[in-house]
């Protein structure tokens, strides 16, 4: 009798346990790229034909070289897209296993450029955000088209694009034991190329400002290693002072862009100081008789993540922005070098050499889950895409007639791919979005 | 041991279990109220009983829809058609206008605008309304050639509001609002459910009870117009109504079945169809952001998809939840297919269903 009773209850409970909706919870899926279509943009007037297809190339090929999607090529298309006004017909797009699309019109009117663009989740059938559009002239349409694709990657990831990006970088040319370096802008992608220096003097590590208006650099134009700050915009450029018989070198924008944390070589010990760019005024945050070298500010500005040797090899260390007491966040085998703190705040990249060969890794900010994304025979000096999801780095061939140039990687470490530059590169720096 | 102790020892093992066996099973005799069936006992008494049995006798077309859901179903006519396109068009008129303006130039610079706001454009693109499809006849349901004769003036009982919806011009009758209205006119047009236009409303318009016993059948021809009643018993005919209604609607939801829990190999089914189609980006932020999405389903194992909507997020921001709950959804809807592996049998389990997309394990570390 009392069984019975007890199952009953059990089974009461049973029924009632299954009240509402059914949960399930999902732990597992699949990693591939989303495949997506952008058919050429409509040309709204006669003189936007041209542009608008170059314009749609740009946006894919931005998209597909995340890694991220997979562009579906137009000779798949069922859909005939001419008309931005039109309806989507989404089966059309769906059964070319298009997952989202974006569609735009382009408008000329003399040198000033009209671009308007939607995105589509196709699956769903429904916008992802409303329509946008840009505006700006002829020689710009390439930013056009860099702005377009950030926003349609922002809409789709969540996160913020790198497309609208600059790098500033070391071009290189002619052999090893001569090379000839001078520094250069140009777009994410290897595009518009811009000489900001001449090659009469050796030009080292140049640095973006944190709003992309100024570079700092290391010359030796004096003969020996010094600091330079340089407008892009004008492209004029000072020295920043520095005691004589001093080097100094390894320079880096703090988060406000009135700070520069640099490393300074006097009496052959190498210590990390800060300077004021307004007041000239240096403070000493390391004091120790180790190499200590490459700061990087944390994106709060509250700490510094540098290398140093203090243990016995080059390794890496926090210490606050202020100087005192560091701690050691490496302890793998090998050697670390060149710290760089991410725009998200989570990871650290570095360089690492073990067994004799080059990485470039990332890892958390306490030194776990290191995670090493490339090798070859010299990878090094590492910089975070705007987002913090890319970095761009120097690649270097072995042998005599070895030559550098730039590759990027994501943090994933799936997607590697050479940066096209019109010559040898070193000593990337990733710019912010710009305004 | 004294007669005194024993008493004592016999009435407080009878104590304790007694107290031991409310603990246990006093829940079970705790009365169960059904709000419902108390409500439906209480409405219909023997005459109005009576009364439904006749009138469900009736071939009643109004019987058949529900009307508060499905407004649009009504696209046989030609105005609610116009109806039917305006949302689709209006958006990108929209679109259109504020990009024919001139929007600031700044020389060198790129100026950003958001133009235009293609008020829910969302709406515009749902899957099941693609503008193509609009029909705007349907000759295959003419049935008989003329209209029906107008009925008698004192048989149109209606509020005021029906009249605009009398189909006199086109002589069809098709879908009343109020089904209140006394008996329908003559007809030409058999409107069946299956024919009906693809309804764009949500949720619970689109999943038809499992069974209606008494639920009068709208497929035959009505070749003569109902005999005109009195207008009290319209008045009585309306309230019946209500009450069928009301009573057909609890009868539905309980026949949905129900069956024996589901078994745990269902549920991996079900879990296994959906992560086939979970494309997660494990470099992205919205890889560390959880989303639990709730969404109804047709009893042959499709979403609906106006169901789908994201009710709890952990971790990250707006953005990044909303990225995760477009990965999630994109997931369901593309590998439902001709419809998730789901019992039949135990649609009253998962006619609704709460899935949680936890990328944690997928994050690259």
């Amino acid at each position: 009798m009392c069984l019975a009773l007890v199952c009953a209850f059990v089974a009461a409970s049973g029924a009632q346990a299954q009240q509402g909706p059914l949960q399930i919870t999902i732990e597992e899926g699949i990693i591939k790229p989303l495949p997506f279509a952008v058919p050429d943009f409509q040309a709204e007037t006669g003189e936007a034909g041209q542009l608008a297809g170059d314009l749609s190339r740009v946006i894919a090929a931005d998209l597909q070289g995340t890694g991220v999607f997979r562009e579906i090529p137009s000779s798949a298309f069922i859909a005939n897209y001419s008309d931005f006004n039109a309806p989507v017909s989404f089966p059309d797009w769906k059964a070319v296993n298009a997952q989202a699309l974006v569609t735009g019109a382009v408008s000329v009117n003399g040198t000033s450029v009209n671009v308007k663009f939607r995105v589509y989740d196709v699956v769903s059938g429904t916008n992802i955000g409303e329509g946008l559009q840009f505006s700006g002239t002829t020689d710009g349409w390439r930013r056009m088209a860099h702005k377009v694709a950030d926003e349609v990657y922002s809409r789709i990831t969540g996160e913020g694009g790198y497309f609208d990006s600059r790098v500033v970088y070391v071009s290189e040319t002619g052999p090893k034991d001569k090379r000839q370096k001078r520094l250069a802008i140009m777009d994410y992608d290897g595009a518009n190329v811009r000489f900001l220096t001449d090659s009469s003097a050796i030009v080292l590590a140049p640095r973006f400002s944190p709003n992309g208006d100024r570079v700092l650099y290391t010359s030796y134009e004096s003969g020996f290693p010094r600091i330079y700050v340089l407008d892009v915009g004008s492209v004029q450029r000072r020295v920043l002072e520095s005691a004589e018989g001093t080097m100094s070198f390894a320079p880096r924008f703090s988060p406000s862009g009135n700070t520069v944390v640099y490393s300074l070589s006097q009496g052959g010990n190498t210590d990390i100081y800060t300077m004021d760019i307004g007041s000239g005024q240096s403070v000493r945050l390391t004091n120790t008789p180790a190499i200590e070298t490459a700061p990087s500010y944390s994106p709060d500005g509250t700490q510094i993540v540098f290398e140093s040797d203090r243990s016995g090899s080059p390794q890496l260390y926090i210490m606050s922005a202020g100087g005192g007491e560091a701690r050691r966040i490496s302890f793998g085998d090998g050697r670390y070098g060149t710290p760089v703190w991410s725009p998200r705040g989570d990871l650290i990249a570095f360089t690492k050499q073990t067994s004799g060969r080059f990485h470039i890794g990332v890892m958390r900010t306490d030194g776990s889950e290191e995670r090493l994304l490339t090798a070859s025979f010299l990878d090094e000096g590492p910089t975070w895409s705007p987002n913090g999801r890319v970095i761009m780095f120097t690649r270097e061939t072995q042998g005599e007639g070895g030559a550098s140039s730039l590759y990027s990687v994501d943090i994933t470490g799936r997607v590697l791919r050479q940066v096209d530059t019109p010559e040898g590169g070193s000593d990337p720096s990733w710019s912010p979005l710009q305004q | 041991m004294s007669r005194a102790r024993k008493i004592g020892n016999i009435v407080s093992g009878v104590g304790h279990v007694g107290f031991i066996t409310f603990v246990l099973f006093g829940g079970l005799f705790t009365s169960r109220p059904d709000p419902v069936e108390v409500r439906e006992a209480s409405m219909i008494s023997g005459e109005e009983f009576a009364a439904l049995v006749e009138a469900s006798r009736q071939p009643v077309v109004e019987a058949e829809e529900p009307a508060p859901a499905a407004p649009e179903v009504t696209a046989d006519a030609p105005e609610v058609d116009l109806g039917v396109q305006e949302p689709v068009a209006a958006p990108i008129q929209d679109v259109a206008e504020p990009a024919e303006e001139p929007v600031e130039e700044l020389a060198p610079q790129i100026s950003e605008a958001a133009p235009e706001r293609p008020e829910a454009p969302a709406e515009v693109a749902v899957e099941d309304a693609p503008v193509d499809e609009t029909p705007v006849e349907r000759p295959a349901e003419v049935v008989a050639p003329e209209p029906a004769p107008r009925p008698e003036p004192d048989v149109v009982q209606d509020p005021a509001p029906q009249e605009a919806v009398i189909p006199e011009e086109t002589g069809e009758t098709v879908e009343q609002p109020q089904e209140a209205t006394a008996a329908p006119e003559a007809t030409d047009r058999t409107v069946t459910e299956a024919a009906e236009a693809p309804a764009s409303s949500p949720t619970a318009s689109l999943r038809p009870p499992a069974r209606r016993p008494s639920a009068p059948q709208p497929t035959q021809t009505v070749e003569t117009p109902v005999t005109p009643a009195p207008s009290e018993n319209v008045v009585d005919d309306a309230a019946v109504q209500a009450a069928l209604e009301a009573a057909l609607s609890s009868s539905a939801t309980n026949t949905v079945p129900t069956g024996p829990p589901m078994s745990s190999g269902e549920k991996d089914a079900l879990r296994l169809a959906v992560q086939g189609c979970w494309n997660v980006d494990p470099g992205a932020r919205w890889a560390q952001t959880t989303v639990t999405v709730l969404m109804s389903m047709t009893q042959d194992g499709k979403v609906v998809a106006s169901s789908l909507r994201m009710i709890a997020s952990e971790g990250g921001d707006a953005s990044t939840a909303n990225a995760a709950f477009g990965a999630a959804r994109r997931a369901i809807l593309l590998c439902q297919k001709d419809g998730y592996p789901l019992p039949p049998e135990k649609y009253g389990q998962w006619q609704e269903i709460e899935m949680t997309f936890n990328p944690e394990r997928m994050r690259i570390r």
